[in-house]
């Protein structure tokens, strides 16, 4: 599996270097290393504390962990031990990706009050939405949607992780609900005569056009 | 019960048997004195006849003794009886009935007599009178009653005792059983030490019982295997399907790839629901349950999948009247829930109806998800929760196959049980909980987790 991994980022642009844990430990130490994606299962329970270590030491490499192990409880483990996201086997390498993505260009800023791209702007203390000068009326869970494809302008966007960031829900669907919430999403905001904002992404999700 | 009533049947048998032979032994010692005594007396002059009566009668303080001598004519020479009583004369002891009238034999009760023909033409009566026999009998009569009654109510009451106490053993056991027939396969019949044959049964069953979950363990662990297994494999193949879809241009060669990709992505669905249905039933249980509220769970839900339902034109409701709380893992709960739900819009045609409800019924919290679907035939209601079983009116419909036992495997999990019922037209799957509330039992938190 890490050799596809190494070949898909590679081909996506990325320089990527398979190490040791500790020797990850101290590449992120010297600023060496952008992101390290870490599987649990190879390298045990040293991983994670290894990487509690270096949450400890202040270090604030974006970590994504993949695993064997799916059930929630280890998910919250390997989040708590400093993690930044958790993906189990078997994953799409799309969903890889886009996580991938979606951690390197993390917007950390908390205070950011407004999000915006092109005309869409998003005030986060008043908790309201204009296009240009239209005032948008999104329930608030619409609202939540919008926010997260606002912070991750230009990304792959999985359905997993809408369901897992925008309802926190950690199972995966049967149904295409999130299609649904998204088409309804897409008509609140869209302009007529512009091409929607918010792009299907086939095979993968959906994203958030940021050249509108 | 048959054996009270054998006892019963049985000891009043013997009683009346020893009561009858007393009666007979009475009776025919009566008549043999007399009759002996008759014959005996049959030859005495008249004169010694006359004596020996008055002897008789005299000796007879309680007046039980009849003596009489009548004449060739029939009329009363001497003696305490002045009729002959109308019975043949032939030295044979007859019974006479009483009768305290004048003209008739006049007797104030039952009496047995003997007459006989002497040789002179006179005719000897001889008799005794059978009050005394009477109040005997009757003595006799109630000792025995006043015994049977008791006994035969001890009988009845060991009997009960012990008929109720077999049965209340078994009770158990049957109760037992009905319990992990339901699914609480930890649970074993009890065992009471007493080394009888229900006891030594018991503990064959549960024996069994032992044996069967360690190979139903080893053949669930056999399908969790596999499904571990094919985890990364399927995900290597992926990724390699993909990059070669990248890297071709040959059109006919990108559909090919793009097809499998579609199926690999199923077989993906499949593997990852196995993994979770394992991990519902054999992860780390009820030690992160804490106090959810199943109202703002399903509320939640609700206004998730309302869109869908929606764009299905499925009218959805939801019925919900105040926190309806219980103890668990709110995510695992989310999910059972999601399922059914998705699956009631999943079978139900355009313009139809779905609605969930979350209520207390006797005591129990109920999630119910109704919906005027293409429903459960009847032949298949016993095995729709059953690992991979599609309807045969489902089947086309996609999914895994294994929504519903992840949803049962969850509700059992949280001590609720998952149950079919049919809508007509459409289904009903309703979770509720095994065990009844009593106001308050669980700490109400500010905000429950939910």
């Amino acid at each position: 599996m890490a050799n596809e991994i190494k070949a898909e980022l590679e081909g996506l642009g990325y320089q990527v270097r398979m190490a040791s844990i500790a020797e990850a430990a101290d590449a992120a130490r010297v600023g060496a290393a952008a992101m390290i994606v870490m599987d649990r299962i190879v390298f045990g329970d040293d991983s994670l504390n290894t990487l509690e270590v270096l949450r400890k030491e202040g270090i604030k490499v974006p970590v994504l962990v993949i695993s064997a192990l799916s059930s929630i409880d280890e998910k919250v483990h390997g989040l708590k031990a400093g993690g930044d996201d958790y993906l189990a086997k078997p994953f799409a390498m799309v969903e890889f990706v886009a996580r991938v993505e979606a951690l390197l260009r993390r917007l950390d800023d908390v205070r950011t009050t407004k999000l915006r791209v092109g005309d869409l702007e998003m005030d986060l203390i008043d908790q309201t939405v204009y296009r240009g000068d239209t005032k948008i009326d999104l329930l608030p869970r619409e609202f939540k949607l919008l926010e997260y494809f606002l912070r991750h302008p230009g990304q792959v966007i999985t359905r997993a992780m809408l369901l897992e960031e925008v309802w926190q829900y950690h199972f995966s669907l049967e149904t295409n609900v999130v299609d649904v919430h998204i088409s309804n999403l897409r008509k609140k905001i869209e302009v007529r005569g512009v091409p929607s904002l918010i792009v299907n992404i086939r095979g993968a999700g959906f994203m958030l056009n940021a050249n509108a | 019960m048959a054996f009270v009533l054998v006892t019963i049947v049985a000891t009043t048998a013997v009683f009346s048997l020893v009561y009858l032979q007393i009666r007979e032994a009475n009776e025919t010692r009566n008549r043999v004195i007399l009759e002996d005594e008759a014959a005996k007396s049959v030859n005495l002059a008249v004169e010694e006849l006359r004596t020996a009566f008055e002897v008789r009668l005299t000796h007879d303080l309680r007046r039980v003794d009849y003596a009489a001598l009548f004449g060739a004519d029939r009329k009363a020479m001497f003696g305490n009886i002045d009729v002959l009583p109308a019975i043949p004369v032939d030295g044979k002891a007859h019974f006479v009935a009483a009768s305290p009238v004048r003209g008739t034999v006049n007797l104030p009760g039952p009496a047995i007599f003997v007459a006989r023909a002497r040789s002179d033409g006179t005719v000897m009566l001889l008799g005794r009178s059978l009050l005394e026999t009477l109040a005997f009998r009757r003595t006799v009569q109630n000792a025995l009653a006043t015994g049977l009654a008791p006994m035969l109510l001890l009988a009845l009451a060991i009997g009960a005792f012990f008929a109720r106490r077999s049965s209340r053993r078994l009770t158990d056991i049957h109760d037992t059983i009905a319990q992990i027939m339901k699914g609480d396969t930890h649970l074993r019949l009890p065992v009471r030490s007493r080394n009888d044959t229900i006891d030594k049964i018991s503990e064959d069953v549960n024996l069994m019982l032992d044996e069967i979950m360690r190979l139903l363990v080893q053949i669930k662990g056999v399908s969790d295997n596999i499904a571990h297994d094919l985890r990364t494999p399927l995900a290597v193949v992926h990724a390699q399907l993909e990059r070669g879809l990248e890297n071709s241009n040959d059109e006919q060669l990108r559909a090919v790839v793009k097809q499998a990709l579609a199926h690999i992505d199923k077989a993906m669905l499949t593997v990852a629901a196995l993994l979770r249905l394992a991990d519902v039933e054999y992860g780390p249980k009820s030690s992160k349950f804490r106090p959810i509220d199943l109202s703002a769970i399903c509320t939640d839900l609700f206004e998730f999948f309302e869109p869908l339902a929606t764009s299905k034109s499925i009218k959805m409701t939801l019925e919900i009247e105040s926190p309806v709380q219980t103890l668990g893992d709110g995510d695992l709960m989310r999910e059972a829930v999601s399922n059914l739900i998705g699956n009631a819009i999943k079978f139900t045609p355009e313009n139809g109806k779905v609605s969930v409800s979350v209520t207390e019924e006797d005591g129990r919290p109920v999630v119910r998800v109704r919906d005027t679907g293409i429903g459960v035939e009847p032949a298949e209601r016993d095995r729709i929760f059953q690992r991979f079983y599609r309807t045969a009116s489902g089947h086309r419909v996609p999914g895994s196959g294994l929504g519903l036992s992840i949803a049962a495997a969850i509700a059992n999990l949280h001590d609720f049980d998952l149950r079919f019922d049919d809508n007509d037209p459409g289904a009903v799957f309703e979770m509720v909980g095994r065990i009844r509330h009593t106001g308050g039992s669980f700490s109400q938190a500010s905000h429950p987790s939910a």
